[in-house]
């Protein structure tokens, strides 16, 4: 898509409803971290999305053969996994949630979040920037 | 797919855990209480945890099944628990028995602090998920600047 929007603009968008969506699933987890019989949730995309890139993970093309076009990625038709833990673990009859995990996951997940935003505040400046130096 | 989803939940985490707190402090000031209003000594209580959905009906028939799945949670009802009196020889206690014996709520200190502490942490981690919904959604405020 050539437009003023680079298509990478809509990969971010999805990315950040994926984080704020973990960031849900985390809270509801912790929320209920002595309610028994809870199972913990969690929410993967990471590699459902490189595959719908069609990147691995060294960031290489997995065409399986050359004839293939790359496909464009549609923001619009992904969506994430959502795993249900059926494995509770279980002290005392009561906690099925990991607080550690969940702390860690959370951290990672609002550090990664903020990054993206920055990354999407300086492609608007740089936008801005072509603007205003081209209409010298 | 919202902010309020995340605080929501934080929320409901919070006032659980203040329910449990006031409920501890209920036991631990009732110690060697022997008179209520039920009549009989005090009985120690308990909080029952239960995960729930936050959306009202129609909400919850409008989105996705994943945020079906997202629950917050509530004090589904205080219990009362059934562990025995533990009986003390003391004569001179207006409410002694026959044998001078008076029973009082069999309450271990140690355990009710342990509680205590845990929904401390607990709390405390709803709280961080609060704070942590809250940087994401300023620094989301901040692509509109």
């Amino acid at each position: 898509m050539k437009s003023l929007f680079g298509s990478h603009i809509h990969l971010q968008g999805k990315v950040l409803d994926m984080r704020l969506e973990r960031q849900n699933v985390v809270a509801g987890n912790l929320a209920n971290i002595k309610t028994p019989g809870y199972k913990a949730r969690s929410l993967e995309f990471e590699d459902d999305l490189q595959r719908a890139l069609g990147l691995d993970a060294r960031g290489k093309m997995t065409r399986t053969s050359p004839d293939h076009m790359p496909a464009e990625f549609d923001a619009r038709k992904f969506s994430a996994d959502f795993i249900k833990d059926l494995k509770p673990r279980v002290v005392q009859g009561e906690d099925a949630v990991d607080l550690d995990k969940e702390m860690t996951t959370m951290a990672k997940n609002t550090l990664l979040y903020n990054t993206l935003i920055t990354t999407l505040q300086k492609n608007f400046e740089g936008l801005k920037t072509v603007i205003t130096e081209g209409g010298k | 797919m919202d902010f309020m989803t995340a605080l929501e939940i934080g929320a409901s985490g919070l006032s659980a855990e203040r329910t449990h707190l006031n409920i501890i402090s209920m036991n631990l000031a009732n110690v060697n209480t022997t008179r209520t209003p039920e009549g009989g000594p005090y009985r120690r209580k308990s909080v029952v945890f239960q995960a729930t959905p936050l959306d009202s009906p129609f909400t919850k028939a409008m989105r996705s099944e994943l945020e079906r799945e997202v629950k917050g949670v509530k004090v589904s009802g205080v219990v009362t628990d059934q562990r025995p009196l533990r009986r003390v020889y003391d004569p001179g206690h207006p409410d002694a028995d026959g044998q001078g014996y008076v029973s009082l709520p069999d309450i271990n200190v140690v355990e009710e602090m342990a509680n205590m502490m845990t929904a401390l942490r607990t709390y405390e981690a709803n709280a961080a998920t609060i704070s942590s919904a809250k940087t994401m959604f300023n620094k989301a405020l901040e692509l509109g600047r």
